[in-house]
């Protein structure tokens, strides 16, 4: 489409067709600072992440295969065969991915009456996955009753109860309930953790 | 007729009353997991899936029937007095069953819809009882390239039929078929990819993939959206939900259809039941435009059957499929074979010899189940809309420490918590930016299997590639998959030009 593909200087915000050119890749913006910040060259590429995601993952299988230690005599499609292929359609199918997103940004389906700035809740997100890494550190130490009660609190809250200390008591009956059914009942083997202690006589 | 004795055997072993108790408990969870919005029925699965390792297989698997099924009537009620379809297969069903409970008429579309899975349940459930065998005999011949062929077509179809991009499609088969790779090779004893941790020698647990993509993820994608979204508008609902009679003539016809067009994609695999429910939904749309008073757009009753019905035959006849042939054709039935997989048993043709007893009461549960949720669903579907009010915080909490609960209790060690939550943020980031999830399921479960045909078929060959198609019926599977490529591909072409206008 465009046949200027060298950078050009920064001017004032590229013209109406700018948007979809390919070429605009090129000229790389240091993030927000030509551009009021909201309209970075990241708004709406956020997608950029699976082809990366993906390539880190080939990149994974590349290292996985040159680093195996094959028994000697395999035959032909040996352990690594598999592997190569996925690798090279995975690093074939990031370059597609990259190309799509960069072409087709996002846009915002409507931006009247929008009060925030990035399309997920981060603050959300990270309550619960923040949650749920600590349960799963502190699941083994606190046993399962307090750390999954943790869990129900800190997702709860994520998520938008702010009730602070009724979620933590409701957490810690769910986690209870849980314990006793599937724990004692069931016979699943869930941690005792510091309660374990107390009862360590039997 | 040896079908016949032997389903009854199953009946026999299926009416225990502990394993009538397992079928309610499952419809019952089921139904409730794929009522909360942004659950669907594979989600149901994947969460019960860990909680059934404390009992026997046949009960498990009778409890699973339960669940399966139950999520799919939840989806669906969901799907009507909402309108926010728990999965791809109850889209189809939100456009007319949405607007009959608009115009008033929700309980009517509720018992159509009801209605409607259970016809397609049950005659699937015939078919699959009376078809199966023979399909486990003829696929007892089946070889390496027969099953290359096979898992092929399920790659290529899931990743382009179901995705909007085949791109993205193929991107996420890749990642599931690359987790599958992950741990000791079975020729050679060779560690692969395992960083030299124990843990995962044995391979990246299927239960922790699937409770990572269809659930944790899930629940991120709920909580990052919550507070963005409107809120949807639940119906309210007024009067019995029966059909009068004038209705059930009306509606019989789009159901018997719709399970027709159901049945032979239980077998084929593009994914699940979204592409039949659709070209049920098509089909009624079809034929209602010739008739002198046109009712879609208005709430029409067929416009709701057809779909629902053959959403359920499909789903019926892919069970039959994954117990035959040991092919997963949608992302719930690769969550069953994983369930199966986990008891030791391998479903294909050995099953029915191998185990028959199991199977045989897991058929005869179907029918149970299906009777069981029609007597759940028909007088009480505006009750399982009452879960709504549960607060969101405490339901999606909830479910996170089921998350956590399930795979602990798998696993066994805490380090698959932490590569659940690895996974768990690879799903998000997949579901924000509408990478389909189906893609990466059918990779991880059939990746095993591809790759041992591959490799074995060449090395039986000396690496001649010409093995994999000496023989018909691969022959016909690749020229069937051509067909699939070209309607994929026509489809694509005709809605982009319609786009265009």
């Amino acid at each position: 489409m465009s046949t200027s593909s060298t950078p050009e200087p920064h001017g004032p915000t590229a013209g109406g067709t700018g948007d979809q050119d390919p070429a605009r890749a090129s000229d790389r913006p240091p993030s927000g600072s030509q551009t009021p910040g909201r309209w970075g060259f990241f708004t709406g590429r956020s997608g950029l992440v699976i082809p990366l995601l993906l390539a880190a993952f080939a990149t994974y299988l590349v290292v996985g295969n040159l680093t195996m230690s094959i028994p000697k005599g395999a035959d032909f499609p040996g352990p690594t065969f598999f592997p190569w292929f996925l690798a090279a359609v995975a690093y074939v199918l990031a370059a597609l991915l990259v190309v799509h997103y960069l072409r087709h940004p996002e846009v915002p389906a409507e931006t009247s009456g929008r009060t925030y700035t990035t399309f997920s809740d981060w603050r959300a997100i990270a309550w619960c996955v923040g949650g749920f890494a600590a349960f799963a550190v502190l699941l083994e130490v606190l046993g399962w009753v307090l750390a999954a009660g943790l869990l129900f609190w800190c997702v709860a809250r994520g998520i938008g109860s702010r009730r602070a200390v009724f979620d933590l008591v409701l957490g810690l009956v769910v986690s209870s309930l849980i314990y006793l059914t599937f724990g004692i009942g069931l016979g699943l083997p869930l941690p005792s953790g510091v309660f374990g202690l107390f009862a360590g006589g039997n | 007729m040896d079908q016949l004795i032997a389903l009854f055997g199953g009946f026999g072993g299926a009416l225990s009353p502990m394993n009538l108790l397992w079928v309610v408990v499952g419809c019952l969870l089921g139904t409730a997991v794929g009522v909360v919005p942004g659950l669907g029925s594979s989600m149901a699965v994947a969460l019960l899936l860990p909680l059934t390792f404390a009992l026997d297989p046949t009960g498990a698997f009778i409890m699973f029937a339960g669940v399966y099924f139950g999520g799919l009537f939840g989806d669906s009620t969901m799907a009507i007095l909402m309108n926010t379809p728990g999965q791809g297969s109850a889209i189809a069903s939100t456009f007319e069953g949405h607007a009959m409970a608009k115009s008033g008429r929700a309980p009517q579309a509720l018992a159509t819809a009801a209605i409607g899975a259970f016809v397609g349940g049950m005659i699937a459930s015939t078919v699959v009882v009376f078809l199966a065998p023979k399909l486990a005999d003829l696929s007892a011949e089946f070889g390496p390239a027969e099953y290359l062929a096979l898992a092929l077509f399920a790659f290529v179809a899931t990743s382009s039929i179901v995705a909007d991009s085949a791109v993205k499609g193929l991107a996420s088969l890749v990642l599931g078929l690359g987790i599958a790779c992950v741990g000791i090779d079975s020729f050679t004893g060779t560690e692969r990819f395992t960083m030299g941790v124990p843990e995962m020698f044995d391979g990246i647990s299927i239960v922790t993939v699937t409770v990572a993509i269809l659930a944790l993820g899930e629940v991120f994608h709920v909580a990052a959206r919550i507070r963005r979204d409107p809120e949807g508008h639940e119906m309210r609902l007024s009067g019995r939900p029966f059909l009068s009679r004038a209705e059930f003539r009306e509606a019989l016809p789009a159901w018997l259809r719709g399970t027709a067009i159901g049945l032979p994609f239980g077998i084929i695999p593009v994914g699940g039941s979204e592409v039949p429910t659709f070209m049920a939904y098509d089909v009624e749309r079809r034929l209602d435009r010739r008739r002198p008073d046109p009712q879609f757009g208005r709430g029409a009753i067929r416009g709701l059957a057809g779909p629902e019905a053959a959403g359920n035959s499909t789903t019926g006849m892919a069970m039959g499929a994954l117990l035959a042939l040991g092919l997963p054709v949608s992302s719930t039935a690769a969550i069953m074979l994983a369930a199966f997989q986990q008891y030791g048993l391998q479903p294909g043709p050995l099953l029915f010899t191998r185990a028959a007893d199991l199977v045989w009461a897991l058929l005869a549960s179907f029918f149970i189940a299906m009777i069981v949720l029609l007597a759940l669903n028909l007088p009480f579907a505006s009750l399982w809309a009452k879960l709504l009010l549960i607060p969101r915080p405490y339901l999606y909490a909830g479910i996170m420490v089921f998350c956590g609960l399930g795979v602990y209790a798998t696993a066994g060690q805490p380090f698959d918590l932490f590569l659940l939550l690895g996974l768990a943020l690879v799903g998000f980031a997949m579901r924000r930016h509408d990478v389909p999830l189906a893609p990466l399921m059918i990779g991880l479960v059939l990746g095993p299997l591809f790759e041992t045909s591959l490799r074995d078929g060449l090395l039986s060959s000396d690496g001649d590639y010409g093995v994999f198609v000496a023989h018909p019926i691969p022959v016909i599977i690749y020229l069937g998959l051509l067909v699939v490529l070209a309607f994929v591909v026509r489809a694509k072409l005709r809605a982009r030009a319609s786009h265009d206008l």
